[in-house]
């Protein structure tokens, strides 16, 4: 019905409101050119995306970084299939509801007499007027010249329609397809010859006034217009919306109001206490009530996603976003609202700050989460692609960020284990296929992609998966592969030169010994740095602070350098530290120090970097004290190492309490590192 | 004919088109002479560069003339256009470039004439090009029909071309260039046909041919170097093929005299003509070699004939040089002396064992010319060697013999030719026994000098290698000495200042069951102070952990097969052993090396003192709980053979109170101790184990399991465990590309038996999540409100733009109508006056 309503209203206008097209079709036309100076002010990527996805541009930059992924990274097209919504958000053709004409409009003229009051943007303005002044001469000149010559008025007058006849040919062959897929909208045919009223603040006021007192108050449709002209503020397609928003202070009631009591007034309408789980969504779609909300929820729905996707401002964004979460299970009914959901989350969850970038990691959890399987999916899958794209490049300002979206994916992927573990399962095969390839052939190519921020990123992504998941899930199979992974490439980039990446490989293995619980030898990779030599003072080029955690390799000037050496070896202590403190209560403690401390004594002798003796000093004497400790210990044990109970149960007691000094040692070491 | 020569006159004009390039039938020439009219054509030319290039090769010509005959060749033209259709088409198009010649034109005519003028002499035409003259066009048909009987058409494209002189002067310069590059590529060409054609003659019918062979070494002293390759590379196919399988000897002066048929004749003349062409040859080789642009292929060329004809004349010559270049800084020089050497020292069937004494001795005297510092690869190929013990002995003893060796102990490099001395005697008895039978045998089979002969030969090329290994190692143990106090920085890089040693190591361990019993006191001696290890760590000692592991297998080995005729300690090498075990690295050292050396040291040879089995069994449980997977289990799977071999020490696996009093001079367990037998491991515990069966990998988790399990088994029952892997093995096993390769399960099996979605959070503090929602709705109120203003003002601005545009392209419109108005104007004016 609906959609039959919409086509031949469509062609009634075609037919009988020809100027009205004409009107229409001029705006398309010049809508178009507007976009040359409009696009050279914003410079934001943000909106220049936006832009483009209201002109339906088939290419969006997302799905550019995405295929960037897929091209120029094997390892990031795992789950990353085709995603077609394009065809999603054609099918999605916004509008208006129907009003009801009852509605309550208290006009007042309080129209902004001066916009310009509390804009600051000053060259703008000026901009404005100075344009102002050119069109008012160039207007003067064009009737003057029509005043000489009427005949070139009527010249110019038949230029324009033909004109326009040829554009209109191109705008309705798209149109076509817009028609009918225009279900369940109520659009108003004749909403262009609706004189656009204008909702002054005291309208505003008696409306939210209205939808908090009666539920089921007919003018919802009004507000939510109104919200709708808010979101598509500014950016107008071409349409002439039935609403004008008198002064900013409208604009923002609107918005706040509508976005933080709209799940009040939905669940009033739908008479349910609340979103609480999948569940009420489906019966809520069962109850009668549902036909008459669902193309307000929908209208709703859509204009928040508009603002989010037009904004630019992180606070705004996380309003919005924090509003949106605590209604998100009304997108259960609309999938393909969900997919741009998530899609702009997850756009958000990338490139945002701390702040908007947890917001959308809550949407997308909560997707993840309450959501139907496919959406899952999807989640899964983009999230991981995006944190694959921006884990290119590991700067000082981003490792925080990078971090965290670390995090949020291993969330999303420990939220459903058993869905998730293929995924995992599939990446870390393929990243130990391209390793396999790269032992084998040893081709610089291969040997290139290993030793990229995205390989080892990803490699820490799924390391972190594992630890967090191993006590509750059978991961042996997923631990071991990784595990391989790991010492692979450790094996694959011996040197000095990779140590930074040999640190990040010991750090992981320490990471996933530590929560699993198995054994896994790291010493022999740390024994290396040991020794380094390197010309004593060279060159001078003292650096302020060498963070290895930002290199994979360590540049060629620094090689030699006493700050690499002293940092080199603080962190192989560092990491053997780590190791220790994990087995320091186990009986075998003693053999498992003998080889460190053997190298490490040998080392504190010949040393020649100052710096570094007190604290190799320092860890010899912990490491020595827990050794004789445990040899104290066990030899006034009776059992033998076969007997595993025993050996199990051997100084249980004192791991619990923490109290012997060389875990007293470790934290320390670890609160000097944080602090 | 007058009317043209006026204009074609100028004497300095360039020589008339590329004549080898261009085929003229003779029907062309005859209709040219016939028609003087041909130049029709001619108007179908850019006459405007025509003159140009004429008026500026030819000097100062009268242009008067030239327009006079340009005029009248067009009115001419008209008429003939018909007659010579095609060549308007063609000419025209080989004309074109002149168009885009300018200026620089002058020039290059000239240089194109003396180009030009040298191919034509190689050709021998013997017209003098700078006439031009009536009487040329008779010379130069002349010319070009000799030519045509020599070659084949092969430019179809200028068949056309001869015609017009006047056309003529614009080709040449035109041609002239393209000639250039065309001549020196069909020069080039033609030489190589040529080659190719003397190369198949003689491959087809040498003996006819053989004089063919001087022709072709005469294309070796050619300018071009490729045509020199070239050359060269065909005589190496063309000798390869025919010379003959045995050595040519001239006759003597005698023999000369003596009267001999024909056949014999024939032959003699043949092998004299091959023989010094093969010389010549040679030479040229030999003297190219110290070009440094031809050296590769010389290089290549003696290699090859190396390889094919080792049993030929002047063999010696070739040798010394591959030989000299067995050390060559260029990679493809010295990897094709390497193969060629190889391959003289694996087919000595071929030359019979000569050749491979003299590329030893050869080798050897490099060594010592430069002092042990050549390339590694220098010494490698003597790895290649074999010295067959068998010589003469029946080919059923032979296997037989082989067979038990095989049971004793397989050799990784798959000779079959290591030899226990207690094996020697019996051999040899029956080698007496058997010679008469065998020589008639061998005499039958092949031309190869007797049994007795080769086994002089193998013997002096054997004291010949040994010489090379022992001269290394003394340098090495000199060098060693005088660079034990020297930078600490070199300690990693050691090796690079005796880039031998290692090869050298590899060889001694090879052949160490050929070493003669007077050496071993003396090799051993080097071999100790080489592995030597200082209580002062490794600084000292410049040599790599595996060339030091290398040291001691080769003193094992050479120890193991002359077992019975030497009484030397090896303790020394296990306390290197001991030691080194904390000084290898992963990635840096050889893995292989290591697992190999714990096999022959420990796996392999007599029962071990028990204080020495412990104190290795102790730190190889030591090792295994610090190195990666594949170390750790060698060291395990040693760990378990020393086991079993010394019941005793399973008292490690117990934590018996009483395990002290076998301690014997050390109570205490010492780990750092550097001497096995005072670390007093029998005491200490096993406890290592305990944790490898935590081990993430599963293999060696369970070797320590059934390890731990040895203890508490009757030692009557151990044979259970006799396992068969070898720690060489065992390393393979687990190296790093196998683990990777291990299949793995297609699902997770959660511990919590129902499938529920985990809602809490596992790495996040959900607190800290909830917290950072929290927005300040005031300072958000504040934003959308400047949002609105600022997206008014631009709204305002877009429309003020909108607007403008709109009206401006109103205004530029006007003029377009304005335009159109003036044609219509006109359109009507014109009517009124068409009417």
């Amino acid at each position: 019905m609906a959609k039959k309503m919409g086509r031949r209203a469509r062609k009634f206008a075609k037919k009988n409101l020809q100027s009205v097209m004409k009107r229409k079709r001029k705006l398309n036309a010049l809508f178009q050119k507007k976009f040359a100076p409009r696009r050279a002010q914003s410079d934001s990527p943000e909106e220049s995306k936006n832009l483009k996805n209201d002109m339906q541009t088939p290419v969006d930059p997302e799905q550019e970084i995405l295929d960037g992924i897929v091209s120029t990274n094997p390892f990031g097209d795992l789950f990353i299939k085709e995603d077609d919504d394009s065809a999603a958000d054609a099918s999605d053709s916004d509008g208006y509801l129907s009003e009801d004409p009852e509605c309550p409009y208290i006009s007042e003229d309080e129209e902004e007499s001066c916009p310009e009051e509390m804009c600051k943007d000053v060259v703008l303005l000026e901009q404005n007027t100075e344009i102002n002044q050119r069109l008012k001469n160039q207007k003067r000149k064009l009737s003057k010249l029509c005043k000489k010559d009427p005949q070139f008025s009527k010249f110019l007058e038949s230029r324009r329609s033909e004109f326009l006849k040829s554009k209109s040919e191109e705008i309705y062959s798209d149109d076509e397809g817009d028609t009918s897929s225009m279900d369940d909208e109520y659009i108003v045919g004749n909403e262009i010859s609706q004189v656009s009223k204008v909702i002054t603040s005291s309208t505003v006021d008696v409306w939210c006034w209205l939808v908090m007192e009666q539920p089921n108050w007919p003018g919802l449709a009004n507000l939510l217009n109104a919200f709708r002209a808010a979101c598509h503020y500014g950016l107008d397609t071409g349409e002439v919306s039935p609403v004008k928003i008198a002064n900013r202070e409208v604009f923002c009631k609107i918005l706040t109001f509508v976005l933080s009591e709209a799940k009040r007034i939905f669940c009033g309408l739908l008479r349910i206490s609340g979103f609480s789980n999948k569940e009420t969504i489906l019966k809520m779609k069962n109850k009668p009530e549902w036909k008459t909300t669902r193309s307000l929820i929908k209208s709703f729905l859509r204009s928040s996603l508009f603002l989010l996707n037009q904004e630019t401002d992180n606070q705004i964004l996380v309003f919005v976003l924090s509003q949106i979460r605590l209604s998100i299970l009304l997108f259960s009914a609309f999938p393909s609202l969900t997919k741009k959901l998530i899609k702009i989350s997850i756009h958000l969850w990338v490139t945002g700050d701390k702040d908007l970038s947890a917001s959308s990691f809550l949407i997308l959890r909560d997707i993840a989460s309450e959501f139907s399987l496919d959406n899952i999916d999807t989640c899964l899958t983009k999230g991981f692609g995006a944190f694959i794209a921006n884990s290119k490049f590991m700067k000082p300002q981003n490792i925080e960020h990078i971090e965290f979206l670390e995090n949020s994916v291993v969330e999303l992927y420990s939220l459903d284990i058993q869905k998730s573990y293929q995924k995992v399962l599939m990446s870390v095969q393929q990243l130990a296929s391209i390793l396999r390839l790269a032992l084998k052939t040893k081709e610089k190519d291969e040997l290139k992609k290993i030793h990229s921020w995205q390989y080892i990123n990803c490699i820490s992504l799924w390391v972190k998966f594992v630890s967090c998941n191993y006590k509750n899930h059978d991961l042996e199979q997923l631990l071991f592969l990784i595990i391989g992974v790991i010492k692979g490439i450790a094996h694959l980039f011996p040197g000095p030169r990779y140590l930074p990446l040999r640190f990040k490989c010991v750090k992981m293995l320490n990471q996933l010994s530590f929560s699993s619980g198995v054994f896994i030898p790291v010493e022999s990779l740390l024994f290396d740095c040991l020794e380094i030599r390197g010309t004593n003072n060279a060159e001078g080029t003292k650096l302020k602070h060498l963070d290895l955690a930002l290199l994979l390799k360590v540049p060629n000037q620094l090689l030699k350098s006493q700050d690499f050496q002293q940092a080199s070896v603080l962190s192989a202590i560092k990491l053997l530290a780590e190791h220790l403190s994990q087995w320091c209560y186990h009986v075998s403690f003693p053999d498992l120090a003998t080889i460190p401390l053997i190298l490490l004594k040998r080392f504190h002798e010949n040393t020649s970097i100052e710096s570094v003796r007190r604290p190799v000093k320092r860890f010899i004497d912990q490491v020595q004290q827990n050794s004789d400790f445990i040899q104290r210990k066990r030899d006034e044990v009776s059992f033998s190492p076969k007997d595993k109970e025993s050996v199990d149960s051997f100084l249980q007691l004192e791991k619990c309490d923490r109290s012997v000094a060389f875990t007293k040692f470790y934290d320390n070491m670890l609160q000097n590192a944080l602090a | 004919m007058g009317k043209k020569r006026k204009v074609i006159l100028p004497p300095d004009l360039p020589p008339e088109v590329a004549d080898n390039d261009i085929e003229v039938s003779d029907e062309d020439l005859e209709f040219i002479g016939q028609n003087r009219e041909y130049a029709g054509f001619l108007t179908k030319l850019d006459t405007k560069s025509i003159d140009r290039h004429v008026k500026r090769v030819a000097g100062h010509e009268s242009d008067d003339l030239e327009a006079l005959y340009e005029q009248r060749k067009r009115k001419a033209s008209l008429l003939k256009q018909n007659d010579d259709d095609d060549k308007l088409q063609v000419d025209p198009v080989d004309a074109l470039p002149v168009k885009t010649l300018d200026g620089k034109l002058e020039y290059r005519t000239v240089d194109r004439t003396k180009s030009e003028a040298i191919t034509n002499e190689k050709d021998n035409t013997e017209e003098n090009e700078k006439d031009m003259s009536v009487v040329k066009l008779t010379k130069k048909e002349k010319r070009l029909k000799i030519k045509k009987s020599r070659k084949e058409a092969k430019k179809e494209a200028k068949v056309e071309e001869k015609g017009n002189v006047g056309v003529e002067k614009l080709h040449t310069e035109v041609l002239a260039k393209v000639e250039e590059d065309l001549s020196a590529e069909e020069l080039f060409r033609k030489k190589k046909i040529k080659l190719a054609e003397i190369g198949l003659q003689l491959l087809e019918n040498p003996e006819e041919n053989i004089k063919s062979l001087k022709e072709l070494l005469k294309n070796c002293d050619d300018g071009n170097q490729n045509i020199v390759k070239l050359g060269l590379m065909s005589l190496l196919a063309v000798f390869k093929d025919i010379i003959p399988g045995y050595r040519i000897r001239l006759p003597t002066e005698k023999e000369m005299e003596m009267t001999v048929s024909k056949a014999v004749l024939k032959q003699r003349f043949y092998e004299s003509t091959l023989l010094n062409s093969y010389k010549a040859y040679l030479a040229k080789l030999i003297a190219m070699e110290k070009k440094p642009s031809l050296r590769q292929v010389a290089v290549r060329c003696l290699a090859s004939l190396l390889d094919a004809v080792p049993h030929f004349n002047y063999r010696e010559n070739i040798l010394a040089i591959v030989i000299k270049n067995i050390s060559s800084p260029d990679d493809t020089i010295r990897k094709l002396c390497c193969n060629a050497t190889k391959s003289i020292f694996l087919n000595e069937g071929k030359h019979g064992g000569e050749a491979t004494f003299e590329a030893v001795r050869l080798i050897a005297q490099q060594v010592k010319i430069y002092e042990c510092q050549l390339h590694p690869d220098s010494i490698e190929v003597l790895s290649s060697l074999t010295f067959d013990e068998d010589i003469g002995k029946p080919d059923t003893q032979a296997e037989a013999v082989k067979i038990k060796k095989k049971g004793k102990w397989k050799t990784p490099d798959g000779s079959n030719k290591l030899q226990g001395s207690e094996k020697k005697k019996t051999r040899q008895e029956s080698l007496a026994k058997t010679r008469e039978e065998v020589t008639a045998d061998f005499k039958s089979v092949s031309f190869a000098p007797d049994s007795r002969e080769r086994k002089r030969m193998q013997s002096e090329t054997l004291s010949a290698v040994f010489e090379i290994y022992f001269r290394i190692l003394k340098h090495s143990t000199d060098s060693h000495a005088s660079r034990s106090t020297t930078d600490a920085a070199s300690f990693s890089h050691g090796s690079s200042s005796l880039p031998l040693l290692a090869p050298c190591l590899k060889g001694l361990g090879k052949f160490s069951h050929l070493i003669d019993l007077d050496f071993m006191g003396d090799l051993m001696r080097c071999l100790k102070q080489l592995a030597g290890y200082s209580d002062h760590g490794t600084i000292q000692n410049p040599l790599s952990v595996s060339e030091r592991l290398q040291c001691c297998i080769v003193a094992f080995r050479v120890m193991r097969n002359n077992l019975e005729a030497l009484n030397i300690d090896l303790q020394d090498f296990f306390v290197q052993l001991y030691n080194l075990l904390l000084e290898y690295r992963p990635d840096r050292d050889q893995g292989e090396v290591l697992a190999e050396a714990l096999k022959i040291m420990l796996c392999e040879g007599k029962q071990h003192d028990m204080q020495r089995a412990a104190a290795f069994i102790k730190r190889l449980a030591t090792f295994s709980l610090s190195y990666g997977s594949a170390e750790a289990m060698a060291a395990l799977v040693t760990l378990k053979h020393l086991l079993q071999k010394n019941s005793k020490c399973r008292n490690l696996l117990e934590n018996d109170a009483g395990g002290g009093s076998l301690s014997g001079l050390v109570s205490k367990y010492q780990p750092d101790a550097t001497d096995p037998n005072l670390s007093g491991a029998l005491g200490s515990v096993l406890w290592e184990l305990s944790l490898l069966t935590k081990h993430y990998n599963s293999s060696i988790s369970s070797m320590a399991a059934s390890i731990m399990s040895m203890g508490s088994v009757n030692p009557a029952q151990s044979q259970v465990f006799l396992s068969t892997a070898s720690p060489l093995q065992a390393f393979r096993d687990s190296s790093i590309l196998c683990e990777l390769s291990k299949p793995t399960s297609k699902s997770a099996t959660s511990r919590q038996k129902q499938r529920e979605l985990q809602k809490d959070y596992v790495l996040m503090d959900p607190e800290v999540m909830q917290n950072g929602n929290l927005v300040d709705e005031d300072e958000v109120r504040r934003k959308l409100e400047d949002r609105f203003a600022v997206h008014k003002v631009i709204t305002e601005n877009e429309r003020l733009r909108k607007e403008l545009n709109h009206t401006l392209s109103s205004i530029s419109l006007y003029e377009e109508y304005n335009r159109q108005k003036k044609q219509k104007r006109k359109r009507t004016t014109k009517r009124v006056l068409g009417d």
